[in-house]
């Protein structure tokens, strides 16, 4: 099983809408899919129609009696589970400083769903906390969105830095994320950040009134809007990854 | 039969479905089948399928109309997914699923353009991951199909969220057309961490007079048609007696042989795949080797013809293998070369596809020859206790346990000793020769392993698997070696083979030169490990039970 977290330092860059949308293209092409909301906002729990609850609290899941399976439901896009998430997600970082060992938590488990799922998802908050460093000690690969902006950009060498001081640091899986090609400063950030980053993937998810439309419709777009832009686009972006990840 | 529920006059049946809010529901519902493990069936045979619709709808589930679905269950000849405990399914409907169940809650499902035939035509992903292992370079084939009128119905909560679903099947048909057992199939879907919505939709289709059964649709055609799922088991291991009279027992095995011949010839025909006639031939071998072990317990009479012919079988047999073991290798082979070479090889990989078209065609030829027929016809009938007054050896009727613990440690002496000869200057044919050896040995406890214990055979097999390998890279190195320069000599001078070709050709055959002289240096060592007091252990407590 892989572990794929989306993450950034900073918020409203798309992370929620990727883990959602990728979750729902790599459920459709034949992948068995666990998304974990990580965020107490709940918001990929909502998307996929499941309550917003984690039985017994974050506290009791991250202690030594939690297990993940108990937390499990079976979205309606085939092949995919959803761990929910709820409001009690914002004491995450304190629940994991009274752990001996905080940062391989989450990791730990994970490790009660490995051979059930071949990818999980982990919808991450934003900022660089406990939680983040377990949720680097539980993943293989980061998946960055990246507004081709220079704040985004700054951030993104933030991460990086960060991760350079990590003993085993996931990989790096940077794209392109609420693109709107008819701006020039995008075109600009996005060359010259490929030019520094030969890694970043080449598919750019659009800046879409499509993805907006998934909190009316509590549903990835792939699901609604199959034949969108956005829809492609995320279809396109999972298969670059897939044929990364499972070359 | 339990009172139905009343039906609704209003209900409305529709492919589209919405959520109580009257939003349109996520697109994956409506493909949403019946997840192929652990299903709970339940059927019919009075219920109209229209009724049962009306029932659910009445009940809060949305129903689809009724659609024709045709699904089909893939597996290898061998069964190689069904012992893994995994399913494919494909379902043909408005478009073509691959649904593939087992090891995990959750089927993985994935859209197609058409059917994968082998691993390698699934995207790359970890669907592709998981299954190519089990594949190998195995064909995917349909084992079972059912068509069926389909509707889905699905049962939502508060939030619009799938929590149970129903697939129906009306008037499912089996592969030739004929009517399943059962009239009406309801296949509930589960979904994961909504228990009590599973319980209320079994519940509800009990209280309309269905029968629960285990397994789905393509179950119940299998059990209609009397098709076994685990596919062709071609172990050269069947159940034997050592007190049997050894006579009885070397024919069975050979029968199990002749079996497993006949079975691999139709796909060797058609090529499916190279396993049939690989299977075939270690067919064909094993037969050769026993025919030689049974020399004083089988009829004298006619022995030496069949062991010719068998013979003759394998050398046909040969070029076509050749190729496909190239065929197979190749991408092994060609990814130590740099990128550039490794293209200019391209007549290379030409010459061999069309080497190997060639020689399936004559092979076709020679497996539908009347001396092939002859040959099985015969042999048949020579393995038939009934068939006839056959005269037969004094040691025919010595216990079968006896005779196969002898010939074991008679084959692990003559092993043995031409083994300890081989010094670091012996000729290559000595190897070869000790790699016949030890398949002789191997081929004794495979064909004749029902008589030894299972927990004994595994040890020592190991043992002189390790020892094979090392032979086997050796031939193989050397045999690619020469065929290599021999098809240099042929594409020299042919229209589109460049200088690029040939000295990629060379850069090619020295490293299987470079691997065979590895393998060689590796040998003393390999047979010194075999050559111990373990190995002795370990083959006297296989054979201490039946000696």
């Amino acid at each position: 099983m892989k572990v794929l977290a989306t993450y950034s330092i900073k918020g409203g860059v798309g992370k929620t809408t990727s883990a959602v949308n990728l979750a729902r293209e790599a459920g459709v092409s034949g992948s068995r899919v666990l998304v974990w909301d990580l965020d107490p906002q709940g918001a990929a729990t909502f998307f996929f129609r499941i309550r917003a609850k984690v039985k017994g609290g974050t506290e009791r899941l991250v202690s030594s009696k939690g297990d993940l399976l108990e937390h499990v439901r079976a979205s309606d896009i085939p092949g995919v589970h959803v761990v929910p998430a709820d409001f009690s997600l914002r004491h995450l970082d304190l629940h994991l400083d009274n752990r001996k060992r905080p940062t391989e938590r989450l990791a730990a488990l994970l490790t009660g769903v490995e051979g059930r799922y071949d990818v999980a998802f982990l919808d991450c908050p934003p900022s660089i906390s406990l939680a983040s460093e377990s949720v680097f000690g539980a993943a293989d690969a980061l998946l960055v969105p990246v507004i081709p902006t220079t704040l985004s950009s700054r951030t993104l060498h933030q991460l990086a830095s960060f991760l350079a001081t990590q003993d085993h640091p996931p990989d790096l899986l940077p794209y392109f994320s609420m693109v709107d090609g008819r701006k020039r400063l995008h075109r600009e950030v996005m060359a010259e950040l490929r030019g520094e980053w030969p890694h970043v993937l080449a598919t750019a998810i659009p800046n879409a009134s499509t993805i907006e439309r998934m909190g009316p419709e509590r549903a990835p777009v792939g699901e609604y809007a199959p034949s969108s832009l956005a829809a492609k686009a995320f279809g396109d972006l999972w298969a670059e990854m897939a044929a990364r990840l499972w070359p | 039969m339990k009172e139905a529920v009343p039906l609704s006059p209003d209900v409305h049946l529709d492919a589209t479905f919405r959520s109580p809010d009257g939003r349109r529901a996520p697109r994956s519902v409506l493909h949403n089948g019946s997840a192929a493990m652990d299903v709970v069936t339940y059927t019919g045979d009075t219920l109209p399928a229209q009724h049962l619709a009306s029932a659910l709808a009445g009940a809060g589930f949305e129903v689809s109309r009724f659609r024709p679905v045709e699904r089909t269950l893939l597996d290898t000849f061998d069964g190689r997914l069904h012992a893994a405990g995994v399913r494919l399914e494909v379902r043909a409907g408005a478009d073509l699923q691959l649904i593939v169940s087992g090891g995990g809650p959750t089927p993985a499902r994935l859209t197609v353009e058409r059917l994968p035939a082998v691993a390698g035509d699934l995207p790359a992903g970890p669907l592709r991951a998981r299954l190519a292992p089990l594949l190998d370079v195995r064909a995917l084939r349909p084992t079972v199909r059912v068509a069926s009128l389909q509707a889905d119905a699905v049962r939502r909560n508060e939030e619009g969220k799938a929590v149970v679903g129903v697939a129906l099947h009306d008037r499912p048909t089996g592969e030739t057309g004929a009517p399943l057992s059962a009239l009406l199939m309801a296949e509930i879907v589960q979904y994961e961490g909504y228990p009590r919505a599973t319980r209320q939709g079994e519940s509800l289709l009990g209280s309309l007079g269905l029968t629960r059964r285990e397994g789905d649709v393509l179950d119940l055609a299998a059990e209609d048609a009397g098709i076994d799922l685990r596919g062709f088991v071609g172990s050269p291991t069947i159940r034997l007696d050592p007190s049997e009279h050894a006579v009885a027992g070397f024919r069975r095995v050979l029968a199990n042989l002749a079996d497993t011949i006949e079975a691999n010839r139709q796909g060797t025909i058609d090529d499916i795949d190279p396993e049939f006639l690989h299977d075939l031939r270690v067919a064909v071998r094993r037969s050769r080797s026993i025919l030689s072990h049974g020399k004083q317990v089988l009829p004298a009479d006619g022995r030496d013809h069949f062991r010719a012919e068998f013979r003759w079988l394998g050398t046909v047999t040969s070029p076509l293998r050749d190729l496909d073991v190239y065929v197979i290798e190749w991408p092994g082979y060609v990814a130590t070369l740099d990128p550039d070479t490794a293209a200019a090889l391209g007549p290379v990989v030409d010459h061999i596809a069309a080497g190997r078209a060639a020689e399936h065609g004559t092979l076709v030829g020679q497996l539908g020859s009347a001396r092939y027929q002859g040959l099985m016809t015969a042999w048949r009938a020579w393995l038939d206790p009934d068939a006839g007054k056959t005269k037969l050896p004094k040691k025919s009727n010595r216990l079968l346990g006896a005779v196969v613990a002898a010939r074991i440690g008679e084959a692990q002496d003559q092993l043995l000793l031409r083994g300890r000869a081989i010094g670091p200057s012996t000729a290559a044919e000595e190897l070869h020769e000790l790699r016949k050896d030890a398949k002789r040995l191997r081929y004794l406890i495979e064909c004749f392993g029902g008589l030894l214990p299972a927990s004994a055979r595994k040890p020592f097999v190991q043992r002189l698997k390790a020892l094979q390998d090392n032979l086997g890279e050796h031939q193989d190195t050397e045999v690619h070696t020469a065929q290599l320069k021999a098809m240099s000599q042929e594409l020299h001078g042919s229209p589109g083979v460049t200088a690029a070709t040939l000295l990629a050709m060379g850069r090619l055959t020295e490293v299987f030169d470079r691997r065979r002289v590895e393998a060689r240096n590796q040998f003393a060592e390999r047979f010194a490990n075999y050559d111990t007091k373990q190995t002795a252990r370990a083959l006297a407590e296989l054979v201490e039970t039946v000696s």
